[in-house]
This record gives C-alpha cells, sequence and structure tokens, in this order.
C-alpha cells in the first residue's frame, strides 16, 4: 500500500514536471544573458527592458489589451442576457440551448477562425453594393464602400467566442438562485427589470466577474482565431510573438510570455480563490447555516451601508468605469493612428529602430506584420484576407504574383533611392524588366557544419548524404531546397523541370534516409539544434548562420563546390493596396544606404544597395571599434566568384510543382 | 371581520394539460387568518401564486377588493408574500431587505402615473418599527448568512409586513423550521396577525399547524376544494372520507342509515346524531380513535381482539380487530395483545358523512404501522415543487 502511493505521487510528480518544465524553462531562458535557448549565459535583465523599447511588442501589446477589454465587455453584458434568457427558458429548451453554448468551446480554433475569417469576407463583398446603393440616393453620410479585416472585425470575433465562457460561467449562478428571489422583489414592488438590476445582478455577480476574467483571459491568449480575423493592419500580441518565432526563438519572445503566463496564471488564481469562496458560503446557505465571519469583514460590511461607505462605493464604481473609458480611449488612439502603411515581411527581417524613425520623419504609421513562409503569405493573399500594402516576398514568389498579375507596377519616380541599388540587382529573371519590385536583401544558402563533430573541412553537398555522419545531418524542411541542393550535387539545375532528373534527386534524398543519415527535418529549429552541439551538419541561409556562430563558435559555413542557391527578397506593393503613396515612401525610405547598412548589420543579410555592400566593412568598424572579420563579410555578401556557382529559382511550372509536392509527401521525414 | 376580500371565481389553472387547480370558488375575508391545507401537489401553493399575481389562471377570474386582477401584475397588488424558503436578498443586510420595498417608489393608486418616494426617515422609522414587532431588534446590520433559519423566517415577515399590505401570503412558511421552533412561530405568527389585523393566507400540508392557527381552513385536494370551515368544523364534521382522514386520525366504516340517528355498522345499530339522510341510504361512518370506550367483552356494542399495542405517553395506540377491519383505538386503558375487548361509542363520537369518491380509500388500519410512521414523521419535511418546472 505504502510502496503504492509512492510510486502514484512520483508519477503525479511527473506529470507536474511533463506540464510545467516547459514553462520552468522558458522562464528561465528569459533571463538568460546571451541570446540563445539553448546556452546559458549568465543571468540578465536585458531582454524585458529591450521588451519594453520592442516598438511591434509594445504596437500589439495594446492591441491585444483594447481587443480584450471591448471585446469582454461586450461579451460580459450579451452574455449575462444570454444566459437570463436561456435559464427562463422551459427545461425542454434550456438544456439543449446550453449543449449548443458549449459547442464553440469544443470546437477546434481554427475552425472558428477559418468560418469567422469566410464570414467578413463575405458580408464585406455584399457590403459594397449595399453601401454604393445607400449612398447613390442620400448625401447626408457616405458609407465606405471598401471594407477590411481589422481591429473590428477582430473584436467581433472575440465577443463572439468569449460570450460562451461568459454564459458557461452566469449558468450555473442563475440555477444556484433561488427562483423565488425576483418573485419576492416583483412582490415588493420591482418590475421585472428593476428586480434584475437589484436582486439577480448581485446574486449572479460572481458569475459574472469570473465569466469577464475568464473571457478577458481566453481573449489574451487567443492566437489562431485572432490571426484570422485581424487582417493585415492588426497585430495581436500573440500573433506578434508567433511572428518572431518565424526565425528562432529570441529571449524577447520568452520575456512576452513570461510576462503573459504570469499575468493569465494571477488572474485564474485569482478567480479560483473567489469561487471556492463562494462555493463555502453557497453550501451554507443552503443548508441554512449561520455563517461566522470575520469581525473585520462584517466591520466593513456593516460600513458599506453608512453613509461614507455608500459614497465609497460609488466613488469606486464611477473610478473603474472610467479607468476603464479611459483605457479603451487612450489604447484606441494608440492603435488607431493615420495615415498609415500596411508591411508585411519575415520575422526578425528588420532593425526595429527603422520603423520608428520612418514613422517620426514622415508621421506614417507603419503595421509591420510578419509571415513565416512565402507559401503561407500566398494563401493569405489568395483568401482576401490580408490588405497588405508592401510585401518582401521571395524572387520564385514575386514572378508566380507577377504572372496573377498581383502586383502594382512601381512608380519609381517617387523612389529615388532605386538609383542606388546595384545593377546585379536590377532586371533580374523574377522581373526583367523591374517593373514591380525593389530589392530587399540578398543572400545564399550553404551548408553549416560543426567542427568540433568533424574533422574534416568540408567543401562539398556530398556531406549531407554521407555515411560517416549518419544521424548527424538535419535535412532542410522545405522541398523546394531539399531537393535543389540534391539537383545541384547531381550537377543538374534547380530549376530543371526534368522529371528523371528530379527523381535522381529524390532517389539520393530517400536513399540517405533510409540509410539513417539524417536526424530530422528541420526549419527554425535549427539553431537550437546546431547552437547545442546536437547535429554536426545542416543546410541554411548563410544570415542565419552567423546568428548561430555568436553562440557557437565551432560551426563553419561554406557554399560548396557544386554550387547553391542564391535568392533575393524584393519589396513589391500589392495591387489592392490602399495606401500607394504611403508605400512608395517606405520603399524609397528602406532603399535608402543608411537603412541598408543598418539592416545588413541586424539581420547578416547581403544589401543590394551598391554603397551600403561596399561600406558595410568600415561603417561596422565605426560602430564597434574593431575591425569587421573578412571571411564573415564573405559570408553575409558573398563574393561573384560565389555568386557565379549559385543559381536563382526560379517559378516552376505547375506539373513540376505537383511532383515535387508528390515526392516530399512521398520521402515521408 | 366578515367583509370579503379576495375572490376566486371559477378558477381553473392547467400546466402542460394536468389541471392543477379545477374550477375553484372561494372568498377570503379581511382580518382572518385562513390556511389553505392541503397534501403537495393539491393546487394550494398555485392558489397562493395566482392570488400574489405569479400566475394568470388559464380561465376564471381574480377579484381583489371587487375589482378584476387577473392581469395586475405583483409589483401593483397590495398583496405580500412570504415565500418557501423565505428568498431573502444574500446580498442585502437584514435592515436593507426589510427597507427593500420601502426604497422603490410606487404609483400612489388614485389613478395618477406620479410615484410617490418616501422619505429616508420614514422608510427608517418603518423598518425599526418591524423589526421590533418581529422580534429582531438589534439585528440591522447582520448579514443575512450569519442568522438562523428562524431569524431569517422573522426578516422575511418583517419584509413583507413593512410594505402594510391589504394581504400577507405565506407559503409553507414553517416548513424549513425544526419541530421546537415550528411551534414558537406559530404563536408568533398568529400574535402577528392579530396585532397587525391584516388578512394571512398561509399555505401548508401540516395539518396540526393549520388548526393551531387558523380561523379558517381550506381543506384542498386534486385541485378541488373539499372543505371550508372553522378547525373544529374541519375536524369533528368532515366533509368527506378525504378530509377525515388528512386531519386528524380517522376510523373509516362503511354503513347505512336506517333512520334519522341511527345508523347500521357492521350490521350493529348505533345512535349518532346525524339527520336528514335517505332511509337505508349508505353511509361513510367516521368514529375518532380518542371517542372510543374500552369495555368488557360482554359490555361492548362491538366485539374485537387486539392487535397491536404502541405505548404514546398519554396513551395507548391500540389496534383492534372487527370482523377483519382494524381500527385504530386511543385510550389510557392497556390491553394486551390477543385479548377479546368490547367497545362503547356515544352518539357524539360517531359522525356520518355522504359516500363520495373517496369512500373506501382511507380510514382502515390494517396496514397501520407504515401510515402512522409516515404521519408522524417530522423529519418528512416536503417540498412543495408544484408548478415550478413550468414557471421556470
Amino acid at each position: 500500500m505504502k510502496k503504492n502511493s509512492l510510486g502514484g505521487r512520483f508519477l503525479i510528480g511527473l506529470c507536474f514536471l511533463f506540464l510545467y518544465l516547459p514553462i520552468f524553462l522558458l522562464i528561465i531562458f528569459s533571463f538568460n544573458k546571451g541570446d540563445s535557448s539553448a546556452v546559458w549565459k549568465g543571468f540578465s535583465l536585458h531582454w524585458y527592458a529591450e521588451l519594453f523599447h520592442n516598438r511591434l511588442v509594445l504596437d500589439s501589446l495594446a492591441t491585444t489589451l483594447l481587443v480584450s477589454l471591448l471585446a469582454t465587455a461586450i461579451a460580459t453584458v450579451a452574455g449575462t442576457f444570454a444566459a437570463v434568457g436561456i435559464y427562463s427558458l422551459t427545461k425542454k429548451w434550456r438544456d439543449p440551448v446550453l449543449v449548443v453554448n458549449d459547442l464553440p468551446m469544443m470546437n477546434a480554433d481554427i475552425v472558428t477562425g477559418v468560418s469567422l475569417c469566410l464570414f467578413f469576407v463575405a458580408f464585406f463583398h455584399g457590403w459594397g453594393a449595399i453601401a454604393r446603393w445607400i449612398n447613390s440616393w442620400q448625401d447626408l453620410f457616405t458609407l465606405p464602400e471598401q471594407l477590411h479585416l481589422g481591429l473590428t472585425t477582430l473584436v467581433l470575433a472575440h465577443v463572439c467566442f468569449d460570450i460562451p465562457y461568459v454564459i458557461l460561467n452566469v449558468a450555473p449562478r442563475l440555477r444556484q438562485m433561488d427562483s423565488n428571489l425576483v418573485d419576492a422583489a416583483q412582490d415588493l414592488g420591482c418590475t421585472w427589470m428593476q428586480a434584475f438590476v437589484k436582486v439577480i445582478l448581485p446574486e449572479i455577480k460572481p458569475g459574472i466577474v469570473s465569466g469577464a476574467l475568464i473571457a478577458f483571459t481566453m481573449s489574451v491568449d487567443d492566437f489562431v482565431i485572432s490571426y484570422f480575423t485581424a487582417g493585415s493592419s492588426t497585430q495581436t500580441l500573440s500573433m506578434t510573438i508567433y511572428g518572431m518565432t518565424k526565425k528562432r526563438v529570441t529571449p524577447v519572445v520568452n520575456a512576452v510570455s513570461t510576462i503573459m503566463f504570469l499575468a493569465v496564471l494571477t488572474v485564474l488564481v485569482i478567480n479560483n480563490i473567489r469561487s471556492a469562496k463562494q462555493a463555502r458560503l453557497a453550501a451554507k446557505r443552503a443548508s441554512f447555516e449561520p455563517v461566522r465571519e470575520n469581525p473585520r469583514v462584517e466591520r466593513f460590511k456593516e460600513w458599506l451601508y453608512t453613509p461614507r461607505g455608500r459614497f465609497a462605493k460609488r466613488l469606486t464604481a464611477v473610478v473603474l468605469c472610467a479607468a476603464f473609458v479611459v483605457t479603451t480611449v487612450f489604447l484606441t488612439a494608440f492603435t488607431q493612428s493615420q495615415p498609415v502603411v500596411n508591411v508585411c515581411s519575415w520575422g526578425e527581417y528588420i532593425d526595429e529602430d527603422l520603423i520608428t524613425e520612418f514613422e517620426e520623419q514622415t508621421g506614417i504609421r507603419v503595421n509591420y506584420q510578419t509571415a513565416e513562409s512565402n507559401e503561407t503569405m500566398y494563401s493569405l493573399l489568395k483568401s482576401g484576407g490580408a490588405d497588405y500594402d508592401v510585401i518582401v516576398p521571395s524572387d520564385y514568389m514575386i514572378s508566380q504574383l507577377i504572372e496573377e498579375g498581383m502586383l502594382a507596377e512601381l512608380d519609381y519616380s517617387q523612389i529615388p533611392n532605386f538609383e542606388l541599388i546595384d545593377q546585379r540587382f536590377r532586371n533580374l529573371p523574377y522581373d526583367p524588366e523591374n517593373k514591380y519590385t525593389v530589392p530587399y536583401t540578398w543572400g545564399t544558402v550553404g551548408l553549416i557544419y560543426n567542427a568540433a563533430l568533424v574533422d574534416e573541412e568540408i567543401t562539398s553537398w556530398s556531406a549531407l548524404y554521407d555515411d560517416r555522419y549518419a544521424g548527424q545531418v538535419l535535412l532542410i524542411g522545405n522541398s523546394r531546397d531539399a531537393f535543389g541542393i540534391a539537383l545541384k550535387y547531381l550537377g543538374y539545375s534547380m530549376n530543371t523541370t526534368d522529371e528523371d532528373e528530379i527523381r535522381e534527386a529524390y532517389e539520393l534524398v530517400a536513399d540517405a534516409y533510409e540509410r539513417g543519415v539524417f536526424q530530422g527535418k528541420v526549419m527554425d529549429e535549427v539553431f537550437q539544434v546546431m547552437e547545442g552541439g546536437n547535429a554536426a551538419i545542416a543546410s541554411y541561409y548563410a544570415g542565419d548562420y552567423l546568428s548561430m556562430l555568436e553562440n557557437n563558435e565551432d560551426l563553419r559555413f561554406v557554399v560548396p563546390e557544386e554550387g547553391s542557391n542564391w535568392f533575393v527578397d524584393a519589396m513589391c506593393v500589392l495591387k489592392t493596396a490602399d495606401n500607394y503613396d504611403n508605400a512608395m515612401k517606405w520603399i524609397n525610405f528602406i532603399a535608402s544606404t543608411d537603412a541598408n547598412l543598418r539592416n545588413m548589420d541586424y539581420i547578416w543579410y547581403a544589401s543590394p544597395n551598391t554603397e551600403a555592400l561596399e561600406r558595410y566593412p568600415t561603417w561596422y568598424e565605426e560602430q564597434y571599434e574593431e575591425p569587421l572579420d573578412p571571411a564573415i563579410y564573405e559570408i553575409i555578401a558573398a563574393p561573384q566568384d560565389v555568386l557565379d556557382r549559385c543559381e536563382m529559382y526560379l517559378c516552376l511550372p505547375k506539373p513540376t510543382r505537383v511532383l515535387y509536392n508528390d515526392l516530399w509527401i512521398k520521402l515521408g521525414i | 371581520m366578515s367583509k370579503e376580500l379576495i375572490r376566486l371565481q371559477d378558477v381553473t389553472q392547467v400546466f402542460d394539460g394536468e389541471t392543477v387547480l379545477d374550477h375553484v370558488n372561494i372568498y377570503f375575508n379581511d382580518s382572518e387568518f385562513l390556511t389553505l391545507l392541503g397534501p403537495s401537489g393539491c393546487g394550494k401553493t398555485t392558489m397562493l401564486r395566482i392570488i400574489g399575481g405569479f400566475q394568470t389562471p388559464t380561465s376564471g377570474d381574480v377579484f381583489f377588493d371587487g375589482q378584476r386582477i387577473n392581469n395586475v401584475p405583483p409589483y401593483k397588488r397590495k398583496v405580500n408574500t412570504v415565500f418557501q424558503k423565505y428568498a431573502l436578498f444574500p446580498h442585502l443586510n437584514v435592515y436593507e431587505n426589510v427597507a427593500f420595498g420601502l426604497r422603490i417608489p410606487k404609483e400612489a393608486g388614485d389613478g395618477s402615473k406620479e410615484k410617490i418616494k418616501l422619505s429616508k426617515e420614514e422608510i427608517d422609522a418603518r423598518v425599526r418599527e418591524m423589526l421590533e414587532v418581529v422580534s429582531l431588534k438589534g439585528f440591522e446590520h447582520r448579514s443575512i448568512a450569519s442568522l438562523s433559519g428562524g431569524q431569517q423566517q422573522r426578516v422575511a415577515i418583517a419584509r413583507a409586513l413593512v410594505n402594510r399590505p391589504r394581504v400577507l401570503l405565506l407559503d409553507e412558511p414553517l416548513g424549513a423550521l425544526d419541530m421546537r421552533l415550528r411551534k414558537d412561530m406559530q404563536q408568533e405568527l398568529k400574535r402577528i396577525q392579530q396585532r397587525l389585523g391584516i388578512t394571512f393566507i398561509n399555505v401548508t400540508h401540516d395539518q396540526e399547524e393549520a388548526l393551531a392557527m387558523s380561523d379558517t381552513v381550506v381543506v384542498i385536494n386534486e385541485g378541488v376544494i373539499q372543505q371550508i370551515g372553522t378547525p373544529e368544523d374541519i375536524y369533528n364534521e368532515p366533509k368527506n372520507a378525504f378530509v377525515a382522514d388528512f386531519i386528524g386520525e380517522s376510523n373509516i366504516v362503511d354503513g347505512i342509515m336506517r333512520e334519522d340517528k341511527v345508523v347500521e355498522i357492521f350490521n350493529r345499530r348505533f345512535a349518532c346524531l346525524d339527520a336528514g339522510f335517505e332511509k337505508d341510504e349508505p353511509v361513510d361512518v367516521v368514529i375518532r380513535p380518542e371517542d372510543v370506550d374500552i369495555v368488557s367483552e360482554a359490555e361492548g356494542q362491538l366485539r374485537g381482539v387486539v392487535t397491536a399495542v404502541t405505548f404514546k405517553g398519554v396513551h395507548y395506540d391500540t389496534i383492534v380487530d372487527f370482523y377483519g377491519f382494524k381500527w385504530l383505538i386511543q385510550t389510557t386503558d392497556y390491553c394486551p395483545v390477543d385479548s377479546h375487548i368490547g367497545i362503547k361509542i356515544d352518539p357524539d363520537g360517531i359522525h356520518v358523512m355522504k359516500k363520495s369518491k373517496y369512500s373506501g380509500m382511507f380510514g382502515d388500519y390494517s396496514s397501520y404501522s407504515e401510515e402512522y410512521d409516515e404521519i408522524n414523521d417530522p423529519t418528512l419535511v416536503e417540498v412543495d415543487e408544484e408548478g415550478r418546472d413550468d414557471e421556470e
């Protein structure tokens, strides 16, 4: 028996460890001095300091708070009335309705999110006609004909998923309530509405408060539904965190997450303590057992009935209401200033001071969004759920977008800084006449290896498929790169449409996989694994290698002799852009030499700006008072002879894309 | 005393096809203490709720002081209610609970839309006065949760009475109290009613409570009024077997009215006081257990065998088998089981009733033990749930 309970306790301990260890680790690493999530470099609070200087985080925090507050307020009122309504139904109807109420909570968020998105978009489609019609016969006011996903839809979506939680919390209070209470109030002269205010509300107040608290935490926590309903101009905190993890989980994310975790934890603990107390009280009341209260509490309650107490109560209520209104107004002002430009880029892909600087210079607010890959951005655009102005897709995606007529031609007269772009990066295959794009960065894909684990100097892709490194190699996690590298190793073009060549590349990868060479398929996880020395070889982007190098000096980078992929990410403007002129200003600003230098320094990706590229080593020395290692400079900005070995991805024809996809699935790693 | 205040005229209430009140006609006099008595589900609470305005009858009319009030909402009626389990407002203290009704501005009742708002001083004076009436002085600032059941009961009464209603409705007011407290509160309620001189309409299923407190008792069963009368009338002159059985203990046997003041039971003639029946009319005969004298077998009008004896303190409950029909006899004489005895009944101990649909259903003590236990179990507090589900 004793042994059993010991085993049981051990199991419980294990469960809790499993539940809380990840969060515990996250909290620990939010205090890490270094910027790795795998290597501890001493205690520091500087990520928290950085957090409060991070414009993106602060912006989205304001949005999150605003949306949560508004949604909670609306949902609490609506949910309370709904619960009272449901409760006044006969039993025959009440129980089914309550089950229906539970459904949205159990429903997958993604389904709720997608359906709301579809609903809004469908409504917007119909709205145009209605607005035009109304505008046509009256001129008192003009209704906007174009509506977009944004703060309003976000709030509506949150209201929608918050209401069931409010009902869920209020309904039991109504059930516990003596049904005679309302009769009693009416008997004493109240109309139904007076009875509701004077008797029902105070009685179900604990349920309303906990419903509101739960709804608030749900709103703050939500990611999936927000993601689909926020549109491009609005971003909640959880969306920002997700955007930040696109490349890697920096300790800033840990810091934000820690604060979020603690905030939600606090709210829930408060709520649970309250509920437990309420439950004890209710049990005593049901049995008519006199409750002995703490004399202090008793005296305080008496005081509340004195004129002063009443005044204090009213004052508190007024102050709370005022605080709510002021917060809401303040947050609204903070999130809703015009004019704007909506930019969609990649996570950790800009020196954020540039955003602030642009805003200060021009007074244009930048809604800076991030997507996690070209493909997800593409599907977002296709679904019509995004209203970006500027996007920064990669080369092959650009040609696809041009082909589909989704990009607007740029007005180069408004972008004088385009002249600073190096000739090498103009008129590239994806935009041969250079009518649509201004390059943002460029770089190469190479082979990263850990010199402590590999005792030779690697120069060929063959290492990726080598039995000697069995279980030590990380396969890049997308079909284009994985097969592209294999094609290059086999001496074929990365853009080949020859099915036999592609199948040969597949065989190469599949064979290596069967021999157990690959440890796994990775994208962003590559940072943790390589920095921690848990794998020896990987293929990834040059700029990211340099970030890894800061945490593990044993890592080496090489663009193998067979050649590799080189890529350009360029700024484009969507045809549907609402803020075309602001978009031109933004592109011009980012194309400047100064912005290019700072971006290059921040993200370690090479600049297409001739001057910036040349000046970077000297600029670096001025900034950090130490010379830039030429080897590193060569990795950032591959010299021309290396570029000559490399090939740029072109947009593949559809059958080839399908083949890639099928083979990738067949590989099944 | 005898002025009519409330009248229910041909009132029928149907819930989901189930008739809860069936063409009820009744009036209530001013300043009387009236009790609606009946088993649970008989329709008594529904009747109370119709008077209170919480229920609109399916058909029929309700008159108050001569005016039809079918569609007058509860907050406009000069009626207040003490609810089952009191329904006190838990978020307010004693004082505020009592002051609740006074703080709500009410229409003056003279037809104008203007509402009368009482001054703070008046509210205070009336609340304090009423708390004194219910002996709760000094409890003003106590929270409801800190009160005992009896104290909560008093708050509920004060909260209703402070509005100076013409009628106070009490829905099983003593149901949640324990035995001793119930007895005290019976006295208390009667005292308050006499002091204020207003009409109390009390609903209960406890016949002892009904007899002890009321001026008038209304016995209801299956939505139909069985009998209306003073407690003495109801006890001594029950109209049918149901009433006879529900109020107190009764032996009910078949008899034949041979002529005025002569009834035949078990083929023997007994002198009685009842008259006005047809000759040889079959009737129900009620003989209260305490009206039977045990005598020697030779002297007895009837002879039987004792089958069970229970000592009850003041008397013995003796079950006697007469020709296969078992009677309950309450006597101070001890007769051991299996002894053969005779009995004598005085003419005023016999009550003859017309046959009714309840004939033959009650008054046989063959199944003595179960029924008796059930009647005397004070822990079996019924909560009248009639109609509840449909109103929620």
